[in-house]
């Protein structure tokens, strides 16, 4: 143990627990009280406790997006109101995207806690909003946007709460600029869920009081941070680049080059960024506190997956990359789709670990959808705001075919059809995994997905928020790519037109807009899996007869079917002879 | 005179509880668990235990049973080849899923298999709208050619899923006469008779459940209705039900899937006897075995219900296994339990999930074991005895115990072996205090408020300890802890939960339809109840999960017997309003905004003759002779061990009083009173503890 420690280790373990389970207490509280579909189906929001001088302690386990930028909040919300100016039942809000989580419908709040008069910590959680204002519904648009200020209404930290007593002022000023009035019910449970964290805090500090309890917290800190170095100096040392792009920033725009060198050296990661594209005037671009925590979920992801997130941990990887890249932009750039770049970051990381850890990366994954569409609801004359999440397959790994169907690497829900109907006036006609849409491979990825949504009314306003519908997600190892994604309106009809993966589209009434996104990557060389694997998957519907032949060189054929084991030898020997060949 | 039997089979023993209903004397049983066929060890089990309590079975009036059948047909995935029809575009229903990690950063995590394989989803044309009404209509010849196609894939049963079904059951049922017609072995589910819920995954999911379970299920209770017939020539039984409630065989058969939580209900079921003895209506089940603990509120002396939770799932994890959407039990299990393996990570001690269960066990076991658990901590503590562990019958290794805890906790970290000890204790209670804070803060309740009810084997060792964790100084150790759930089995009574989702805002305009919906409800309930052929007064609650409009949660909310009229809406939006400010604060909500109602539910049960148990008879109160000696035990706020009583729980007298430190010995297991408490012996027999 650690010898400076005046700390028994009996009470570092019970005051550790209690701040894990703070957190996770807190995002109970939220997902009871909020009102959002975001909130409470997608559970697209995060918590976290903080010690008294801002340096986070523990963190619930939500959304990694949230939970990498949240590490710096604190400090800044204190630029804004230094401690001895916060009172007890305080809370202060902030969405600024360069502060915050990158996005103006991400909503921090930050709640100092007190003991006996003694400021111990914060609580903090973030949800993202449903809707924050600016040009279209849900806040993300991408297309035609081209600042910060076009995005919605934005907060440096502002004081919403004093002393438990709400500023109906502001929420008067939130009310009139958002769409739906959801967000003033979440914003509210924020404050619930807040209050909660706060409890438990508290208890911690009467039980072993706070001086105690400051010291746990800073050698938690010191504690992570010791463990992740080592974690780090087990990797391969050196540097590793990678590169890979993002479609393009809208209709007719170019790729966003990605361009990455990952340093490990010294127990420490280095992400630099230098070399990617410029920003862009669309609302995508990743604000640096985002870069950095997607870069810090997938070293995490490689190292230590389950060790609680804190201060220390994040101080083990540093994040850099030019001002003025699309990965650490100006402001007032925009941002309110950078969502959809969050896969972009890990994956291009994740490609370049490859080369230290094979064993222990992902290939791509499937990429996902996360359009809005605001659509007039008939039934109630109200407005109503389809927030989609459409959620395909995860990249393969060594040992192992990608999961179907799993959130990765940001977490979150898909919608149920049954209550999306209810809320929105849209029919879901298909929700199913594509055939034959799998990167092939020794272990093959997960397959993409498709959804199809009619709309029952007229005047909807879609933006659609998608990638890879240009360039495939990679494969590892000899593993190939995923076939590509695409976003399809009216298909099977005489009026079927591919859409553009951020393109701004108005619907009407009968409409079908079908979302495809693409498979995720294979790993290892397809022609080395086991042929009985692919007829299982011929079966199951996720390959095709054809699909077994071209992707595996396997020969599948017969009622019932069965591997035609001549043919497939034959076949694949020609394969590997051709490919040595080339 | 007639005997009532109490029948609870679990993974290593089989438990019997036999009572007379006149004296209300009752003798327990034990006998290992036939893994093969469970049916063998209940049968053979019970004609034992008649015969040493010299009746014969034909005396037997009334067999209540516990099984894990539907359990491990699952886990084990012995389930018959089920397939899946549902709307047409979604056949992927089960496989999908709702995507969420269950685990952030591991990228090795994976999703249960299902119980369907792809190939045996099938589609049928149709199509409802979000109200029920029909968008297209049902194609019969789709279902006719799936039905074909799953006779010949050799399937068994199937499950039928279609969208909002819940709201009108039309299609669901004609495709199920479908699908006899053309099938007529094939064995049908239907979800809107199964779980009529809205959230089509989770109601595929139940169902998909139900289909696989019912034919192993079927020929359980089939092969147990036999052996009882041949036994006492009368072949009625009951299951306990995953919602504490009994039903007839006959009922399971068709409902298979709400037996699944059938033990562990029936445990908590009776911690909720224990009211009287607690002095509160409101209990905290703490039910710790071996390799897990699991909790459970009881509000108002009634186990809190879920609509909503998982089988199956990965390392006890939300979001990790298969979920199912009937009302049940709702209890937290997490992987703290006797066996839970201790371990120091960044100089903090740390227990389970990993647990050397009972093989290769404990240091202490003396099996093989090397590695320092939970049990092996409370030996070191003084708190259990080498010598009375199982009532004497396996010797425990106090000396090796000490050593894994010094080499694996105590020198790591550099402190004694007792204080390594005590942090394995106070930091595997602490976990549990947590687990218990989390349902009780989900469901809007403060955890202080209740009694603890400790039980299983290894519960009475940590229950004072978790009491005051949670700030709570109330605890009930009931007589028998260790063969408590089959003692509960006993005096259940029949219960039937039933629910249906519709989403109706609570005014004037609705009340009609909230009526209809609750005279609907009612009916079927009251055929549930009359199929169980048990006398008693019927009891019928209604309540209703709500929520302000636009909130995603509810909250479920006990309401007024009905019909309402318009004088009604004050009282049912108070009903909900006192509730949401109970939980989250008076000044977390606006008193004024809509209330709307989701999931409308009744709870129907009879209330059966209560038999009463002896009583304990008086001593001269000071339990002196109940001690059988002391022991050096130690506890966090002392220096160092200190000597402490140690009691034999079976010489106690009603009113005795003891003041803790103390240790109470049982056979199947020991209580343990920390400093600065006190505890009485009700006449009922039970521990009544403060802390």
């Amino acid at each position: 143990m650690d010898a400076r420690s005046k700390i028994d280790p009996v009470t570092f373990s019970v005051i550790w627990g209690g701040l894990v389970s703070a957190s996770a207490e807190m995002g109970i509280t939220l997902t009871r009280t909020a009102y959002s579909s975001a909130v409470r189906e997608g559970t697209d929001f995060s918590t976290g406790m903080f010690d008294a001088d801002g340096n986070m302690v523990s963190q619930g386990d939500y959304s990694p997006g949230h939970l990498g930028s949240m590490a710096f909040t604190v400090k800044k919300m204190l630029e804004y109101y230094p401690a001895d100016t916060l009172e007890e039942g305080d809370a202060v809000i902030c969405n600024d995207p360069g502060i915050g989580s990158g996005h103006l419908p991400d909503v921090f709040m930050v709640s100092p806690i007190f003991f006996e008069k003694t400021l111990i910590g914060y609580a903090v959680n973030i949800a993202h909003q449903i809707d924050i204002g600016g040009s279209g519904a849900g806040s993300q648009v991408v297309h035609g946007v081209l600042d910060n200020y076009q995005e919605g209404i934005r907060f440096l930290p502002t004081k919403l709460y004093h002393r438990g007593e709400p500023d109906e002022t502001i929420f008067r000023i939130i009310g009139a600029n958002v769409r739906v009035p959801e967000v003033i019910g979440d914003i509210r449970a924020q404050y619930i869920a807040n209050q909660a964290g706060a409890t438990r805090m508290q208890a911690l500090a009467k039980a072993y009081g706070i001086p105690v309890l400051r010291q746990s917290m800073r050698e938690l800190i010191e504690r992570s941070a010791e463990q992740m170095r080592a974690a780090i100096r087990q990797l391969k040392q050196g540097t590793y680049h990678f590169e890979d792009y993002l479609d393009d920033v809208g209709p007719d725009t170019e790729p966003v080059f990605a361009k990455v060198a990952v340093t490990i050296a010294d127990g420490h990661v280095t992400v630099d960024w230098t070399g990617s594209g410029p920003q862009r005037e669309a609302g995508l671009n990743a604000y640096l506190a985002y870069t950095n925590a997607y870069s810090l979920a997938s070293v995490k992801s490689i190292t230590l997956p389950l060790l609680p997130q804190n201060a220390g941990v994040i101080s083990t990887i540093s994040t850099t990359a030019p001002v003025g890249c699309f990965f650490n932009p100006r402001r007032p750039a925009p941002c309110g789709g950078r969502a959809t770049v969050s896969h972009r970051i890990y994956e291009t990381i994740m490609g370049a670990l490859a080369q230290a850890a094979p064993d222990k990366v992902i290939a791509a994954n499937s990429h996902f959808f996360n359009p809005n569409i605001g659509i007039a609801d008939p039934r109630n004359d109200r407005m109503s705001i389809v927030w989609e999440s459409i959620i395909g397959g995860v990249g393969a790994r060594y040992g192992a075919d990608g999961v179907e169907a799993l959130a990765s690497p940001w977490n979150g829900t898909n919608m149920p059809a049954e209550l999306q109907e209810i809320n929105c006036p849209i029919l879901v006609e298909k929700l199913e995994v594509i055939e034959d849409s799998a990167g092939a491979g020794k272990w093959r990825g997960g397959c993409g997905m498709r959804k199809d949504m009619r709309m029952l009314a007229p005047n909807g306003n879609f933006y659609n928020l998608g990638d890879r519908h240009k360039f495939t997600p990679y494969g590892l190892e000899g593993g190939k790519p995923g076939k590509l994604g695409a976003t399809i309106l009216n298909p099977g009809s005489k009026d079927e037109k591919p859409l553009h993966s951020k393109g701004n589209y108005r619907l009407t009434d009968g409409d079908v807009v079908s979302w495809r996104t693409a498979g995720a990557g294979g790993y290892g060389n397809p022609l080395e899996r086991d042929p009985e694997a692919v007829l299982k998957d011929v079966a199951s519907g996720f390959v095709s007869v054809e699909g077994a032949r071209v992707d595996y060189g396997v020969v599948v054929s017969g009622k019932p079917l069965a591997i035609d084991a001549d043919a497939t030898a034959k076949l694949r020997k020609e394969r590997e002879l051709a490919e040595v060949a080339s | 005179m007639a005997l009532y039997a109490g029948i609870d089979v679990g993974g290593t023993f089989t438990d019997f509880a036999l009572m007379d209903d006149v004296t209300g004397e009752i003798r327990l049983g034990k006998t290992l668990t036939s893994a093969d066929d469970p049916s063998r060890a209940v049968l053979e089990g019970l004609a034992t235990v008649v015969r040493q309590a010299g009746r014969e079975p034909s005396e037997l009036a009334h067999v209540v049973h516990a099984t894990t059948i539907a359990t491990n047909t699952v886990i084990q995935r012995r389930g018959a080849t089920t397939a899946l029809l549902t709307t047409q575009g979604f056949r992927d229903v089960l496989l999908i899923g709702r995507q969420r990690r269950f685990e952030l950063y591991d990228n090795t995590i994976g999703k249960p298999a299902t119980l369907i394989p792809r190939e045996l989803c099938f589609e049928a044309e149709e199509r409802l709208f979000w109200d029920g009404s029909v968008h297209v209509p049902l194609n019969e010849d789709s279902v006719r050619d799936a039905a074909r196609r799953m006779r010949e894939a050799g399937v068994a049963t199937v499950a039928v899923c279609f969208l909002h079904s819940y709201l009108n059951p039309e299609h669901e049922r004609r495709a199920a006469e479908v699908i006899v017609e053309a099938a007529p072995d094939l064995v049908v589910t239907l979800s809107s008779d199964v779980s009529p819920v809205y959230r089509e995954y989770e109601r595929a999911s139940t169902t998909a459940l139900n289909a696989y379970v019912i034919p192993a299920v079927n020929e359980y209770i089939g092969r147990v209705e036999d052996g009882l017939d041949d036994l006492r020539g009368n072949r009625t039984l009951f299951i306990m039900q995953s919602n504490g409630g009994i039903a007839s065989g006959e009922q399971v058969r068709r409902n298979a899937i709400r037996i699944i939580e059938s033990g562990p209900a029936a445990g908590v079921l009776t911690a909720a006897r224990y009211t009287k003895a607690a002095g509160t209506d409101d209990i905290l089940s703490f039910d710790m075995g071996g390799t897990t603990a699991k909790v459970c509120l009881i509000e108002d002396g009634k186990p809190s219900l879920t609509g909503s939770y998982e089988v199956d799932t990965i390392n006890l994890k939300k979001n990790s296994g298969l979920p199912l959407n009937i009302p049940a039990i709702d209890l937290v299990e997490i992987g703290s339990g006797g066996g839970s393996i201790a371990s120091v990570e960044m100089g903090a001690i740390h227990v389970g999930p990993q647990s050397a269960g009972s093989s290769p066990g404990p240091i202490c076991y003396g099996l093989g074991g090397d590695r320092p658990t939970v049990t092996d901590a409370n030996l070191v503590l003084g708190y259990l005895n080498p010598d009375y562990f199982l009532g004497g019958e396996m010797k425990l290794d106090l000396e090796a115990a000490r050593a894994g805890i010094e080499e694996h906790i105590a020198k790591p970290l550099n402190i004694s072996v007792m204080e390594a000890a005590w942090g394995i204790i106070e930091v595997v209670t602490t976990q549990m205090a947590q687990a218990a804070r989390a349902i009780s803060i989900g469901k809007g309740r403060d955890p202080r408020n209740f009694a603890v009810v400790p039980f299983g084997g290894a519960g009475p060792l940590h229950g004072a300890h978790l009491c005051r964790l949670l700030g709570g100084n109330r605890l009930v150790f009931p007589k028998g802890a260790g063969v408590e759930s089959a003692i509960g089995l006993l005096q259940a009574d029949p219960a039937f939960d039933l629910a249906r989702t519709s989403m109706l805002r609570i005014e004037p305009s609705t009340l009609p339809a909230i009526n209809a919906l609750f005279e609907d409800l009612h009916k079927q309930a009251a055929l549930d109840l009359e199929a169980c052929g048990v006398p008693g007064e019927r009891i019928f609650q209604a309540s209703c999960d709500m929520r302000f409009v636009g909130q995603g949660y509810e909250i479920t909310v006990d309401l007024p017997e009905g019909p309402y009229g318009p004088d009604d809406i004050d009282k049912l939006r108070r009903a909900f309003l006192t509730a949401y400010a109970a939980g989250y604060g008076e000044r977390s909500f606006d008193p004024d905004a809509e209330i709307e109602g989701v999931l409308w539910r009744i709870s129907a049960t009879i209330k059966g003759k209560r038999i009463a148990v002896p009583e304990l008879l008086k001593g001269d109160g000071s339990g002196a002779k109940a001690v059988k000696g002391e022991r050096l035990a130690y506890f966090g706020e002392w220096a160092e061990a200190r000597p402490c009583k140690v009691y034999d729980r079976y010489s106690f007298a009603a009113e005795d009083e003891i003041k803790g430190p103390a240790i109470i010995e049982e056979r199947e297991s020991t209580i343990v009173l920390p400093p600065d408490s006190a505890a009485r012996m009700d006449a009922d027999g039970n521990v009544v503890a403060t802390v």
